[in-house]
């Protein structure tokens, strides 16, 4: 075995006894134990593993808890907060304002310009804020007087006929089989079946199951309605009634009485018992009040 | 396979096991390859936490040679161009404590010839010899450590003893 291999294998503890003995009597024997014996002096710090993972465990925990939540975490939070409150003014400005009234209620709704909407019993107003600079429109159901701002124009979309005005002021009441634009100030424009008609101050149009009724002119300069009073001239019985059940929250029941019979008059809102011989007694009809119910019946 | 996907070095104990198994070796390793002036202990706790941090992405298999490439790379960071020097401890060994002065004098010289032939040597070539040598490990343990073959441990071992004589004899 050469000398080299011996060096060697010396290095890699793996001598055998007969190989340690050639070992020993290599003339370098000596000068390889002062060396080896020099180096230990070079031996590395002390390294006690236990302290030591002690120390990058407690590292490793706060760092878990601040490096997670360090910038992450709130970045993640200010982000959503901003995309739910930007996602909210979104939805609710661009949403249709709606306002409902309930029987025997009325509102007066104020819209985005000076204009205004009174709004009689059981009725179902809407319009969008957000829209209202481009268009100014406004969806009804039921009874409403508008006092219209000048401006562009201002259309009352409803289901029978949208009206379209400029500044004025005009009462709208669409109800079941009834249809009827009062104006009162400046000029409308009632668009009935593709069918535009123009109402000056005091003119009114009307339509009655389909048919449009001629009336003489209003002389009153708001709807009778805004001063708690309801008043007809050659109505329908029938949507006299009707009327009549949307102020006082009452079922009517007719004997004998015909729908159709042209009714002049009028009555009053807060006052039932009034009311009700307002309108039975200029016809002759005998009234039975029972709660929520009344029978009329001709005698 | 199915069986690795359960061990998980985010676990403390599994961590802490590789850590016991490791860190020494990496430190000395780090201690003989750029000496005592660059804290090779601050680096194996930086290696390990960085080990920590990216404990879902290293499987336990690669976590001795993530924290080893790891403490080297930053190591490697700092040397820059920096000689290394190894720290010639005080503390000596029993045998030599009843020397005479003249020994103790040439003792003195020899070691400081040691130190300067020793950072004379290749960081490769003084790593392995001094794992060798001064902390008696085996070739193989520290081709396992090295991720190098046996043979190329013997090479390197064996050339930084001679470069050593060489280095010390002409000094």
């Amino acid at each position: 075995m050469n000398r080299e291999e011996l060096i060697s294998k010396w290095l890699d503890k793996n001598l055998n006894d007969q190989e340690l003995e050639a070992f020993k009597n290599l003339e370098d024997y000596n000068d390889l134990i002062t060396l080896n014996n020099n180096l230990q002096t070079f031996k590395a710090d002390k390294y006690n593993t236990s302290i030591e993972l002690e120390n990058v465990l407690s590292i490793v925990r706060s760092n878990k808890q601040q490096s997670t939540t360090h910038w992450f975490n709130p970045l993640i939070k200010v982000a959503a907060i901003l995309a739910i409150s930007f996602g909210l003014y979104f939805y609710t400005t661009t949403l249709n304002t709606t306002i409902d009234t309930s029987i025997a209620q009325k509102t007066i709704v104020e819209l985005p310009d000076t204009s205004s909407a009174s709004l009689n019993s059981k009725s179902y107003l809407a319009f969008n804020k957000k829209n209202w600079e481009n268009e100014r429109n406004v969806e009804l159901q039921g009874e409403a007087f508008f006092k219209v701002a000048k401006g562009s124009s201002f259309n009352v979309i409803t289901k029978i006929g949208t009206i379209t005005v400029y500044g004025t002021e005009f009462n709208v009441k669409q109800r079941e089989n009834y249809f009827e634009v009062i104006c009162y100030e400046g000029l409308v424009g009632v668009k009935y079946e593709s069918q535009e008609t123009k109402l000056k101050p005091g003119d009114s149009f009307l339509i009655i199951e389909g048919k449009q009724i001629a009336k003489e002119k209003e002389s009153m300069s708001t709807p009778s309605w805004i001063n708690n009073e309801s008043q007809f001239k050659s109505v329908p019985f029938g949507e006299v009634i009707a009327e009549f059940e949307r102020q006082y929250n009452v079922n009517f029941t007719l004997l004998n009485i015909d729908n159709n019979l042209l009714f002049t008059g009028g009555f009053p809102h807060g006052n039932i018992d009034v009311a009700l011989k307002n309108i039975t007694l200029p016809i002759g009809i005998k009234s039975n009040k029972e709660q929520n119910s009344i029978i009329l019946k001709r005698e | 396979m199915a069986k690795q996907l359960h061990d998980n070095i985010c676990e403390e104990h599994i961590f802490s096991s590789i850590f016991n198994k490791h860190s020494k070796d990496l430190h000395n390793f780090l201690y003989y390859k750029f000496g005592d002036l660059l804290n090779p202990k601050d680096k194996v706790q930086e290696a390990f936490v960085k080990l920590w941090q990216n404990c879902s992405k290293v499987s336990p298999e690669k976590a001795k040679s993530f924290v080893f490439s790891t403490a080297n790379n930053l190591m490697l960071n700092e040397v820059a161009h920096q000689k290394v020097v190894l720290k010639h401890q005080q503390t000596k060994p029993k045998s030599y404590t009843n020397e005479n002065p003249e020994f103790l004098m040439q003792e003195s010289e020899y070691n400081d010839k040691l130190q300067k032939a020793l950072s004379n040597l290749t960081e490769a070539q003084r790593s392995a010899f001094l794992m060798n040598r001064v902390e008696g490990k085996r070739f193989k343990e520290i081709a396992e450590i090295l991720d190098i073959s046996t043979k190329a441990v013997e090479k390197r071992i064996y050339g930084a003893l001679k470069k050593l004589r060489k280095d010390i004899k002409e000094l």
